[in-house]
């Protein structure tokens, strides 16, 4: 056991067992470790925004290099704060229309093709898509099965008519798919959240206690 | 009270404790380990692999330190790979907080590359090898400007160097000079990777990404829009292995030495959904058998 003497090293077990002791119950020293991260973090993204994005991509050319053509991006990025004043607050929309113009407009056309388009392609019984699977003569059968869990799925998703008939077979051979698929999310994430867990135990047992490499 | 009500009614804390145990005993106690590559890596590997001479990695580092322990092993696997077959790499990132940790990873990996080098030419340098371009914000930028100029977009890197005088930056011009991009991330940019420069330029995408987010990507591998795809501590131990054993290189491999842990705690937490379950419906039948 070598424990370590860097006092960093401290600083960060000690917020770790402080965020861990409110699996015990809810306490101050949760409170406290949860209260500074949110202040530290803010502090830390508000400068780091402010010396790495607004003082060297605007402030600096605009009223040290004085590059007028800067004044445009100013006023409107300063319209933002009219939100404060319920008189000019309706000028905020300016700059919220511009952020919402650019993004959909260059949002729509990628997403159609690449979440679209491409997925419809992907899910179409072709032999492209059976050797995708890399699973040999059996690529067939995942392509087939995966096609009638996309029909029935999205016949769940159809409210317009009710669940009767063939699309009441349908929706529920899809809800069964939705099932799978949830379950599947539910396994990852346990993985996910148990990584992290070792993480932090790796970190408490190594760095800091020693007892590990 | 019967046996039944007992074990339904387990105090939150007892789990915790037991979930706790398996977890830290595997690393107290390290056992032998075992990693099968599955095709979702293997194809990833190969993509890097078969990145020709002239053409260069763009690795985008997008974890925080959340999503350190099942990304950070990914991209110290990724950079031993790229150094050892003498890959160019461009890292970048579109967010801030992992500025750090890619510098970390790209730092440790030359260092550990350094360390056995006896020339010039055994070594990884800075500018010749590998160029941090760090962050340029807002993400959609550097994401369609690369295609068209790499250095128009990152007039500096990292340092504050001008990354037009980077002897690297010389021949990597935008995508073209592009063999494949990996995304390491613990949210969307994997997505608009292929939403928009794949789209738009053709780009290569491959992805290492926690295992919260696996089935929401699973569907671009299938479809080929991503050439390869890592997911959570479990992906990157089968690239830890996948390089041991074709490259021969043999260093502390943190992802796999997790995995025991990651498997005991998964058994755990199997027994008490099957016990919480089999109580349930004991409880049901019985209350179904009073009425």
């Amino acid at each position: 056991m070598n424990i370590s003497s860097d006092p960093w090293v401290w600083v960060s077990a000690l917020f770790t067992i402080a965020i861990f002791s409110f699996l015990w119950r809810d306490n101050p020293f949760y409170k406290i470790a949860e209260h500074i991260f949110v202040g530290v973090a803010n502090g830390w993204a508000v400068t780091f925004y402010w010396h790495n994005v607004l003082v060297p991509t605007l402030f600096d050319p605009l009223f040290r290099q004085g590059q007028l053509l800067f004044t445009i991006p100013f006023v409107i990025g300063m319209l933002y704060l009219t939100r404060f004043m319920p008189r000019v607050s309706w000028l905020v929309r300016i700059p919220i229309g511009i952020s919402m113009g650019y993004y959909v407009g260059a949002s729509i056309p990628a997403v159609s093709q690449a979440l679209i388009i491409k997925q419809i392609q992907g899910t179409l019984l072709s032999p492209h898509n059976f050797q995708a699977w890399h699973a040999g003569s059996m690529g067939i059968v995942w392509s087939i099965i995966l096609l009638i869990g996309v029909l029935c799925t999205l016949s769940y998703f159809y409210f317009s008519k009710e669940h009767k008939g063939i699309l009441g077979t349908t929706s529920r051979i899809g809800i069964v798919f939705v099932m799978i698929g949830f379950g599947a999310a539910f396994g990852y994430t346990v993985m996910a959240r148990i990584s992290l867990l070792i993480g932090r135990i790796q970190y408490l047992l190594g760095p800091w206690l020693g007892i590990v490499d | 009270m019967t046996m039944i009500d007992v074990l339904t009614k387990i105090d939150r804390r007892i789990i915790y404790l037991i979930l706790f145990s398996v977890v830290t005993l595997p690393i107290i106690f390290p056992s032998a380990r075992s990693v099968r590559v599955m095709p979702p890596v293997e194809k990833l590997y190969r993509a890097i692999d078969e990145i020709p001479e002239e053409k260069a990695l763009i690795i985008d580092f997008d974890y925080d330190p959340q999503t350190l322990p099942e990304i950070e092993p990914m991209a110290f696997a990724i950079l031993r790979h790229a150094f050892t077959k003498r890959i160019k790499v461009l890292a970048i990132s579109l967010y801030v907080q992992p500025l750090g940790l890619a510098q970390n990873a790209l730092v440790n990996v030359a260092e550990e590359f350094n360390t056995r080098a006896s020339t010039q030419e055994d070594s990884i340098i800075y500018g010749r090898d590998y160029v941090f371009l760090g962050w340029q914000p807002p993400p959609l930028i550097p994401i369609l400007g690369m295609g068209e100029s790499i250095t128009n977009v990152y007039k500096t890197d990292y340092h504050g160097n001008r990354t037009d005088t980077l002897p690297l930056m010389k021949e990597i011009k935008n995508y073209g000079d592009v063999g494949l991009l990996v995304s390491l991330s613990s949210g969307d940019p994997p997505k608009w990777w292929v939403e928009y420069a794949q789209n738009r330029f053709g780009l290569k995408v491959g992805a290492g990404i926690t295992a919260v987010s696996a089935s929401e990507f699973y569907p671009y591998l299938q479809t080929g829009q991503f050439s390869g795809l890592m997911v959570g501590m479990k992906g990157a131990a089968e690239y830890e292995e996948q390089v041991e054993t074709e490259l021969g290189i043999k260093v502390r491999r943190k992802a796999s030495e997790s995995l025991p842990s990651l498997t005991y705690a998964h058994v755990v937490i199997i027994i008490f959904i099957v016990i919480g379950n089999t109580g349930y419906f004991i409880s049901r039948s019985k209350q179904r058998r009073s009425q």
